[in-house]
């Protein structure tokens, strides 16, 4: 049976999206089926990498029980598929629907699991997927939490701010460990000097490793290449010889061992 | 041929006899929950079992309350068989669950099913 991942991070700007994105599409290479969910209600993101602003239906209009799972896939398959099948389901980035999302009850948040949790018979049973991809929005907000209970596996995006990394250990704490789940840190835009050599990089994993508590899937460099494409293409599929690619395939497969 | 009438009629006895007790044992689960947790009328306060709520349920039962949100409708059985405890702790967490307003319960036949009311 496939599994839901999903990507998370204490602080914004961290590179959830970019990861999600890249990581779906590295999974979609290496013949898996893979669907990729914009959970990012307060600030949708998807919309613009998959060039698709006119969706009929959103993620927003399945939560709010509108439609079913099916309606909102978009089968990008096509434009970037490899060899395994590609799905996206957007958020709506309409300013009205972001307001509308952010004013939901307790009652919707709690109906909203209901719906997020029965995506494991839908997706990965009934369309036979291999991997569910939810790219989330950062904090303890209800969207995220909600996708943190309905994932089989949370990699937790962080950098190297301080600030970063001591919420990070507080959610460790008060949520990853809470709810029992299957958690891995990926530690992006760290900066190569730090990675010069194979005993730093030891030294680093084993440093991070006794603060997070939690292992360290992945140490992701800052590439500039990655930063001047701006999101406007998915790097990984453009470049697929380039180091960040490279990183990405590792990743991909300790997931797949995870 | 009355012998076998007999056995039919002691085997119906004996079922309704189980039911009766599968019903006080259940009965008397909620009783020392609520023994155990003070007046009902401070436990009655219905709340929404959405995320944050299990965040703040002790741990033994956030595990219970997030199978039960999983498998949607269940009975103690079903949800001691992903949980790996015994079906008996668990009809004791669900039980405390229902008083505590987070989840409902109806029979079906000789079988009680737990629940998350999700109208409004």
């Amino acid at each position: 049976m496939g599994k839901i991942i999903a990507l998370h991070s204490y602080k914004g700007g961290t590179g959830k999206t970019l990861l999600s994105v890249n990581l779906a599409a590295t999974n979609v290479r290496k013949g898996k089926n893979v669907c990729l969910l914009d959970l990012d209600f307060r600030a949708p993101s998807l919309h613009a990498v998959f060039k698709a602003s006119n969706s009929e239906y959103w993620l927003n209009d399945y939560l709010n029980g509108v439609c079913e799972i099916d309606k909102v896939l978009v089968d990008v398959t096509h434009e970037h598929g490899r060899s395994g099948k590609f799905f996206v389901g957007l958020a709506n980035p309409a300013t009205e629907a972001i307001r509308e999302m952010s004013a939901k009850d307790r009652k919707w948040e709690m109906r909203a699991l209901g719906r997020l949790l029965s995506l494991k018979t839908s997706l990965l049973n009934d369309m036979d997927l291999d991997y569910v991809i939810l790219d989330t929005s950062p904090g303890l907000q209800y969207s995220s939490i909600n996708a943190i209970v309905s994932a089989d596996i949370v990699l937790v995006v962080t950098s190297l701010d301080a600030s970063d990394i001591k919420g990070t250990q507080r959610m460790t704490r008060e949520l990853y460990d809470l709810f029992d789940k299957k958690t891995g840190i990926l530690m992006n835009k760290v900066l190569a000097e730090i990675l010069s050599s194979k005993k730093e990089k030891a030294k680093f994993y084993k440093h991070f490793n006794n603060i997070h508590k939690l292992p360290i899937l992945e140490i992701i460099p800052c590439f500039c290449d990655v930063l001047r494409a701006g999101g406007t293409y998915i790097f990984s599929e453009e470049k697929p010889e380039h180091s960040f690619t490279k990183t990405l395939d590792k990743l991909a497969t300790k997931i797949e061992k995870f | 041929m009355a012998v076998y009438k007999l056995e039919g009629k002691s085997t119906r006895i004996l079922e309704k006899i189980k039911e009766c007790l599968d019903r006080l044992n259940e009965k008397m689960d909620v009783m020392i929950e609520i023994q155990k947790h003070g007046q009902r009328e401070n436990l009655e306060i219905p709340d929404v079992l959405d995320v944050m709520t299990l965040l703040s349920l002790p741990d033994h039962l956030r595990k219970t309350a997030v199978t039960l949100c999983k498998l949607d409708q269940a009975t103690a059985e079903e949800v001691a068989e992903q949980t790996k405890r015994a079906r008996a702790v668990e009809s004791g967490y669900l039980n405390q669950l229902v008083i505590m307003g987070y989840l409902k319960k109806k029979r079906r036949g000789r079988k009680a099913y737990f629940y998350v009311e999700k109208e409004a």
